[in-house]
């Protein structure tokens, strides 16, 4: 099963017409791909905004030359193209003795992940960003601070039951959006 | 760390995962006047693609003007008129500053304000001019950036009024630091005079000029 990011045919054009409707939907539904592409590079999140404008606007001027409907996998390689100029552009400033420079300054960063990594990161994301919100927020709990479904409960105020019923569908729902990752793995 | 309730090949797959799953920025909202900013961006540069592309536009000569104005004339072309407008500086930045705006004397009692923004596609220009007539069926406000001898004129949106408008060049206003606004009409086809009317009244006042 594949990640459902195919547009519409009206939306598609309507993109490379500049038509807002469209942009915006289109900006919907792929910003927290762009985004967490451009992240997974930059590792600063005002830096990781700039490109995924930067993004948005390079793919809109580039769009009369790209056919199709499913904007991800080339949204995803201009992200990370974007991001890493600008990680090149944040390196050539850095004045910052190396010893005393943050662990996550982007300058330091000098290897960015594969085409590959940025995509399954992309591909996670839009899994997460596709869950239900009360369900994504159980996910993110359980996953980021190790919560239990005991307290997710308490945290959220809701019966214990609904957390693990819930829990379980995003869980199986984020199972079948990766699959396809899964299917095209050597 | 998948429910006990999913297949193993389910669980084994998103614990492929889970460090992607494990890291909190791989569920950060993104700032929300970002979208804004986005579509703002795009809108405006596709709002402008038809009779503007970001390229430095160098005045004429002054034989090939008069040529392309009598050339013009023969057509009945509208010649248009120019409005520049003077800005005088509030901010001694250059790039993100608030400046006045004031008709010539082909627009007398015009004033307004214009908002400059540096962002990464360029310079943002947020115009207020009330009180200038709509201009349609061909004709049209273009706004322009111009280097300090008016040598060079960048073109930043064409518009049919100027009350709020969203204007963008991909120049410095270190560069070009002069905005005008002219009144402009759509050429013949080929004609080389489209990029600006043509008249050219220069008289901008900006405080990081020399002389």
């Amino acid at each position: 099963m594949s990640v459902p990011a195919l547009l519409d045919d009206t939306v598609a054009w309507g993109f490379r017409r500049g038509d807002e409707a469209a942009v915006r939907t289109v900006y919907q539904q792929y910003v927290g791909l762009v985004s967490t592409v451009a992240h997974r590079v930059l590792h600063d999140r005002g830096l990781a905004e700039e490109a995924t404008q930067q993004t948005f606007l390079q793919a809109w001027r580039s769009s009369s030359t790209f056919e199709g409907c499913d904007f991800a996998p080339w949204l995803a390689t201009i992200a990370r193209r974007v991001a890493i100029d600008i990680q090149r552009r944040e390196a050539r400033r850095a004045t910052t003795a190396l010893d005393a420079a943050d662990p996550g300054d982007a300058a330091l960063i000098t290897l960015p992940p594969s085409e590959e990594q940025a995509w399954e990161a992309g591909q996670v994301r839009m899994a997460i960003d596709a869950l239900a919100p009360d369900e994504r927020e159980i996910v993110r709990l359980q996953h980021t601070q190790g919560y239990t479904h005991q307290q997710i409960a308490d945290s959220l105020g809701i019966a214990l039951g609904t957390v693990k019923s819930r829990s379980f569908r995003a869980h199986k729902a984020l199972a079948a959006r990766l699959a396809h990752l899964r299917e095209v793995a050597p | 760390m998948a429910s006990d309730e999913l297949t193993p090949d389910d669980t084994a797959l998103l614990d492929e995962y889970a460090a992607l799953l494990a890291d909190p920025t791989m569920w950060a909202v993104p700032a929300p006047e970002l979208e804004d900013r986005v579509v703002e961006a795009i809108i405006a540069e596709a709002a402008g693609s038809s009779t503007n592309t970001y390229y430095v536009y160098r005045q004429p000569s002054r034989a090939r003007r008069w040529a392309t104005l009598a050339g013009a004339a023969l057509v009945g072309a509208a010649a248009a008129a120019v409005v520049t407008v003077a800005i005088t500086r509030d901010s001694s930045t250059p790039a993100d500053s608030t400046v006045a705006m004031a008709g010539t004397e082909l627009a007398p009692g015009i004033t307004g304000t214009a908002r400059l923004t540096a962002v990464s596609s360029g310079v943002r220009i947020d115009l207020s001019l009330p009180g200038l007539p709509r201009r349609d069926g061909g004709e049209f406000y273009q706004v322009w950036l111009k280097n300090c001898d008016g040598s060079q004129l960048v073109p930043a949106g064409s518009f049919h009024e100027l009350d709020e408008a969203v204007a963008w060049a991909g120049v410095s206003t270190d560069d070009f630091p002069l905005v005008t606004v002219t009144k402009e009409a759509v050429a013949p086809p080929k004609d080389s005079a489209q990029g600006t009317s043509g008249e050219v009244v220069a008289t901008g006042t900006v405080g990081q000029c020399p002389g």
